[in-house]
């Protein structure tokens, strides 16, 4: 029971920034190197440890990992640069100017970032947790149990990311507007989960499909009831896939802009709304701020859930 | 976590009390657009009427900004919605034709003090639709050529010598096609006018004669060669964006974008504005009123104030650099010289009425595009 | 999971899947219904003329999206393997934490910024190439921009790699290490334990996420629009056009079904491939 259990929990390891699947796995390892370059050193385990052609064999690896550095921060360096660029032109290479005055734009007592920010993350908090009350049903019905037209339940849910939305936005708005639900807070969350939807219901069926059926047969055998089975034993372990569809499903509706401006504004407004004209009519600097700006509340997420998730799942393999 | 997000829902549906009355403006265009309710025209109001509220929502730049607000009001007209949720909206003078044909909009020109100072044509019609009564201009923009008078000494001043010159230096040229925004579309039309074999009268002026659609051929099959010399840009923005990294040396922009690329640093100062014969189109953003709002009479208050010789001239002229909505001459005795000089440094005002030229009327202006997508993009 | 569950299996299953189910049907089918039906909608009454013209104007644009957003998807799939493959495999704990501390952060970039960032960082004279050759790794005169359909892939790469690597890695952790450690013990080389042991594992989370990321490129805006919005170019770019140039819904809705086709199609195959295997 231990040891099957650990997976699901080591999974998130995996994904945590913190690093503690390494640290985990180092111990275990201590003839890490004699692995590389296809096991040439593969029994020079011990003398690896002290030739000084150790030291080389981070070369590859340190080059490989700048070469990805600077594929990913070199556009994000873009973006930090034209946050606090006041001028930068042809032909130089980096910003003329330096200064914060576009700062003082977005923040500036009119231009309501701060309220959109907050607004931004309640809606997508509320996402998250409808989107997760939906799918979490939804996907282990459709990993476990017997379900006619199984595949076609599935693409149903991929619909809404699959047909482009611009179209189909003034039929919602309508309807929306029929019903009293523009312009609300409801109304926009409602757009996001039938949005994120698709990642919160594939995924959760995923982690229950990769769950060990036994287990849970196991707890039931053992006297537990389903509903009990279920919680604690089939939840836990897709715990770490459910929280990575989450992030998901947060980020998407983060960042989510036409059907946030069709239901919600004028009276819903989210930092998209605020970062859609300035992105798309090429003002570097507000775009680049407002994204900044978003990173904070995703990146919090993310932390967030990593560090709930890991205290909750190791109390449950105490157990 | 839950608790704190549980409260952060209540506090978002029950903290939307209202002040007295809330003018609510939705903008098509540049982060400008936005930055000049909020700034200046927003405040403004707001001491001259205490107790309201403006609030601005930029709707994004070009044609898609104001589509957008077209079927928001398609929307609530579909549902049947009472009272509108829009009080004020700026779109691009296409849209204000389908805005008047479905009736969504308010006639209120006649009864603000500004409307009798407008007399130009294209307040009273738009694209070949009647619009006249429904709309006020806040700014009339132009294309025109921007190109680095570093490499270019001596700047085309027709479409002959801008073809001349990406023959001569390929790539140098840069437009951003018809499906990147309308500083490229405004491009093709000026060539349809200078080497279309139909009349640029008719096509600007109607009527629509199928007929006409035919006479284009041999010019789009130029245009066609053309592409093959020149860069094509992704978007109003990216042409621009080029233009700043030095990958092209000349291009069609919007004067309005072009002068706050430059005020936000993103431009070299250096680089100018010409306007080729036999002209480039123009057009104006309108003010409209839909028929349905909440506070149609606060809503008139606004549009007055905003087209008021003095708002013009100050906001408009004087902030932004934009050639005023209403007719010249009201705004003219409103500023000092060197400021009214200003607007006219690079596109001097009898070049700008010689060749700043409208839009084709609806059908035409379709027509060329659909022609495009199939004789040039194929 | 009540008791009755056991004793109708089939309508439990029903019943837990409605609430989601409903929520799409009510909230997107429903609304997409007036779209479908726009689509065969003609001056001349029902008909197929929206379809037959949108390929005609269009059909080089439909290759052209295939082939862009499949190729992002293949490379997408590669990096997220070497990705999460290295996190598994790393043996470099030093590395294998900068790895991870390094890769997610694409994914937290919405994508009209994606785009923006993409456009001013690819460009001949864009952030890139002026640090190469800053670095002197790049000579001057050759320095090309990538604003096309290299510039199209590398974006969308970019910020899908992360969302797919973060599930693969995900899968791969939670796999029973004594095969691996097995392999290792026989000699096996990292690459060959990746190919051989981890990504037969892993393959249904790969392809569900690639999938995912599949069908939510094809319905991007901004980026085509942003980094390469000329001819060829992608479907949603015209999508956009129709509407805004000519308000022209019918050939929009058109557009939107035949994407709309190819995600289903991919997605399809993959729904079928892994119920067969279920069986």
């Amino acid at each position: 029971m231990r040891g099957k259990s650990h997976p699901g929990f080591d999974r998130l390891g995996t994904n945590g920034i913190s690093g503690s699947h390494a640290d985990n796995e180092s111990p275990k390892e201590p003839f890490a190197l004699s692995l590389s370059k296809g096991g040439r050193f593969r029994h020079g385990a011990v003398f690896s440890r002290f030739d000084l052609i150790a030291g080389l064999w981070w070369l590859p690896r340190a080059l490989m990992l700048g070469a990805l550095a600077f594929a990913i921060f070199g556009p994000l360096c873009n973006l930090l640069l034209w946050a606090v660029a006041e001028k930068w032109y042809f032909p130089h290479a980096l910003p003329l100017e330096y200064g914060f005055s576009f700062w003082g734009r977005v923040f500036s007592a009119r231009g309501n970032a701060w309220e959109a920010l907050g607004t931004s993350v309640m809606v997508a908090g509320l996402t998250v947790l409808a989107s997760l009350a939906l799918a979490i049903p939804a996907g282990y019905a459709l990993a476990r149990l017997k379900l006619p037209f199984r595949a076609l339940i599935l693409l149903a849910f991929l619909i809404p990311q699959a047909f482009p939305n611009l179209p189909v936005y003034v039929n919602v708005a309508r309807l929306f507007y029929a019903i009293g639900l523009n312009g609300t807070v409801a109304g926009v969350v409602i757009v996001h989960v039938t949005h994120g939807l698709v990642y919160a219901v594939w995924i959760a069926t995923a982690a229950f499909a990769a769950i060990d059926r036994e287990l849970e047969e196991a707890a039931r055998a053992a006297g537990a009831s389903a509903l009990r089975a279920f919680r604690d034993v089939s939840l836990p372990l897709a715990m770490p896939g459910l929280m990575a569809s989450a992030i998901f499903v947060f980020l998407e509706s983060l960042d989510e802009f036409t059907g946030s401006f069709f239901v919600g504004a004028p009276d819903v407004n989210t930092l998209p709304l605020l970062l859609y004209t300035a992105g798309a009519g090429g003002n570097y600097q507000i775009a680049s701020i407002s994204a900044l700006l978003l990173l904070v509340p995703s990146i919090a997420f993310m932390l967030v859930l990593e560090k709930f998730l890991r205290a909750d799942v190791l109390a449950r393999i105490g157990q | 976590m839950k608790k704190t997000l549980l409260s952060l829902l209540c506090l978002g549906l029950f903290a939307s009390a209202a002040p007295a009355a809330e003018l609510t403006v939705l903008t098509a265009g540049d982060q400008n657009m936005v930055d000049y309710v909020n700034d200046y025209l927003g405040p403004l109001f707001e001491k001259q009427n205490p107790g309201t509220k403006v609030r601005v929502v930029g709707t994004g730049p070009g044609d898609a900004g104001s589509q957008k607000i077209l079927e928001r009001f398609e929307a609530q007209a579909k549902a049947s919605t009472a009272k509108w949720d829009t009080d004020v909206a700026v779109v691009h003078e296409k849209f204000a034709g389908p805005m008047v044909e479905a009736a969504y909009l308010a006639s209120y020109r006649g009864k603000i003090a500004s409307g009798k100072l407008v007399t130009r044509t294209n307040a009273q019609m738009a694209l070949g639709t009647k619009v006249d009564g429904y709309v006020m201009p806040m700014f009339n923009s132009q294309t025109a050529i921007a190109y680095n008078p570093a490499l270019i000494k001596t700047p085309p001043k027709s479409y002959d010598e801008i073809v001349a010159f990406a023959q001569k230096h390929p790539k140098q040229f840069g437009y951003n096609g018809i499906k990147g925004g309308a500083s490229g579309v405004s491009f093709v039309m000026g060539w349809i006018y200078a080497y279309g074999e139909g009349s640029a009268e008719k096509l600007m002026n109607g009527p629509f004669e199928p007929a006409e659609t035919q006479k284009w051929g041999k010019a789009l099959k130029a245009l066609k060669a053309f592409n093959a010399n020149v860069t094509l840009t992704p978007g109003n923005a990216g042409t621009l964006d080029m233009l700043a990294r030095g990958e092209i040396a000349m291009g069609p922009v919007w004067v309005d974008m072009f002068l706050s690329w430059q005020r936000n640093g993103q431009l070299p100062p250096s680089l100018k504005l010409v306007l080729p014969a036999p002209g480039m189109p123009g057009q104006p953003m309108h003010y409209v009123i839909p028929a349905k709002s909440a506070n149609v009479a606060l809503a008139e208050k606004f549009v007055a104030l905003a087209t008021s010789p003095e708002v013009q001239a100050e906001g408009i002229v004087k902030r932004f650099n934009w050639y005023p909505g209403i007719d010249a001459q009201h705004v003219q005795k409103a500023l000092d010289k060197a400021t009214w000089d200003k607007l006219f440094i690079d596109v001097p005002p009898a070049d700008l009425a010689r060749y700043g030229k409208p839009f084709p009327i609806a059908p035409y202006n379709n027509a060329i595009l659909e022609a495009y997508e199939r004789e040039v993009l194929n | 999971m009540p008791n009755s569950l056991s004793r109708h299996p089939r309508l439990a299953a029903l019943a837990l899947v409605t609430p989601a189910l409903a929520m799409v049907a009510l909230f997107f089918l429903l609304p997409l219904l007036a779209s479908v039906v726009g689509a065969f909608e003609t001056p001349e009454g029902p008909g197929l003329a929206n379809f037959s013209k949108a390929f005609a104007l269009y059909s080089r644009d439909m290759l052209f999206t295939l082939a862009i957003i499949g190729g992002a998807t293949l490379l997408t799939g590669l990096g997220a393997v070497a990705i999460a493959g290295y996190l598994t495999l790393g043996e470099c704990p030093l590395a294998v934490a900068a790895l991870r501390w390094l890769y997610r952060w694409p994914l937290f970039i919405p994508f009209i910024v994606v785009g923006q960032i993409a456009r001013s960082f690819l460009a001949k004279n864009g952030l890139m190439n002026n640090a190469l050759i800053g670095a002197g790794l790049l000579d001057p005169l050759s320095a090309t921009g990538m604003l096309d359909w290299r510039g199209l892939i590398l974006a969308f790469a970019w910020k899908q790699i992360p969302f797919v690597a973060l599930l693969v890695a995900g899968a791969m952790a939670s796999l029973d290490r004594g095969g691996i450690e097995a392999a290792r013990n026989l000699g096996a080389s990292r690459p060959r334990i990746l190919w051989e042991i981890l990504l037969p594992q892993v393959a249904p989370s790969l392809l569900t996420a690639l999938i995912l990321s599949f069908v939510t490129m094809m319905s991007v805006l901004s980026v085509p629009l942003m980094v390469a919005s000329q001819s060829p170019t992608l479907l949603t770019v015209d999508i956009a056009f129709r509407i805004n140039a000519y308000r022209d819904y019918g050939l929009a809705n058109a557009l939107g079904m035949i994407s709309l086709a190819i995600s289903a199609t991919v997605a399809w195959f993959y729904l079928r491939h892994s119920l067969r295997e279920k069986r």
